[in-house]
């Protein structure tokens, strides 16, 4: 399974993968991108199976990216992973109306991502 | 500025700095700040406007070494000068403060901007105009850094 990670942060975006190895994923199924202008152009090149998604990022941002891909067909039940530090009720909420699957909040810890992850991979 | 303003950011910086970094960090007594006063020590801030039904900032300051030793902390990786690494530390860690602070603050209806970095040896720091910049040091075992929060009162619609 292909899976994106889309976080203006390397930081977050090294840990997530590292945390992808963990559950055995290789590295030539991890993709990632800085922000969601970015992401989609990966979206639309890759059949992509899993989303890690960032809140805010330049360019585009991830709950603008979510609800752009969730008009794209072949994406429409994609498991989408939210992980941001916008902590606030009502930006889950946010987040869910868009289309996001599930919902991470930072600071991330290997172990919450990981039983996240299992229902996915 | 309302103190009740304050005590979500700081618990939201214990948290992140030992979730995300992995160092337990003591705040001491918070300062209304006085850059004229010029008797902080710190390279690196990381700063974050906020809006909503109340509008200001929130800036974690570090001095160099401490920045080094905490991204080297993150990383898993030695890291000595002031690079890319330091900067996307510095910019994470006060969006994830500010994100998390919303928690305490969900009626204000918080809104984060993206983090600025700004370095430099003491480069000034100024608040809200017309509302004090609070300063609260936190010790870690390489130095203090800084979390600074300046929020107007609430704006009513």
């Amino acid at each position: 399974m292909k899976i994106l990670i889309v976080d203006d942060s390397l930081i977050i975006r090294k840990v997530l993968k590292n945390i992808l190895k963990e559950k055995k994923v290789s590295e030539s199924d991890m993709f990632d991108a800085p922000d969601g202008q970015a992401a989609l152009e990966i979206l639309n090149s890759h059949d992509i199976g899993l989303l890690l998604v960032d809140w805010n990022m330049p360019k585009l941002n991830g709950l603008e990216l979510v609800k752009i891909v969730r008009k794209i067909e072949k994406y429409q039940s994609l498991p989408i992973i939210m992980i941001t530090s916008e902590a606030a009720k009502y930006n889950v909420l946010e987040a869910v109306k868009a289309g996001v699957s599930d919902y991470i909040i930072k600071p991330v810890s290997g172990v919450t991502v990981l039983q996240k992850l299992k229902q996915y991979l | 500025m309302q103190v009740k303003y304050i005590q979500p950011f700081i618990n939201a910086t214990i948290k992140v700095f030992k979730e995300f970094v992995g160092v337990d960090i003591v705040p001491g007594s918070p300062f209304i700040f006085n850059y004229n006063e010029n008797k902080y020590n710190y390279d690196i801030s990381g700063i974050i406007g906020i809006a909503g039904h109340t509008m200001g900032i929130v800036v974690v300051s570090f001095p160099k070494i401490v920045a080094l030793d905490f991204a080297s902390k993150a990383t898993g990786e030695k890291i000595t000068i002031f690079d890319d690494t330091v900067i996307d530390l510095v910019g994470e860690i006060v969006n994830i403060i500010a994100g998390n602070a919303k928690q305490g603050l969900e009626q204000y209806k918080l809104v984060i901007s993206l983090p600025s970095i700004v370095k430099g040896v003491n480069h000034q720091i100024t608040g809200v105009s017309g509302v004090p910049l609070i300063g609260i040091p936190f010790k870690s075992e390489k130095g203090s850094i800084y979390l600074f929060v300046s929020l107007k009162d609430l704006i009513t619609a």
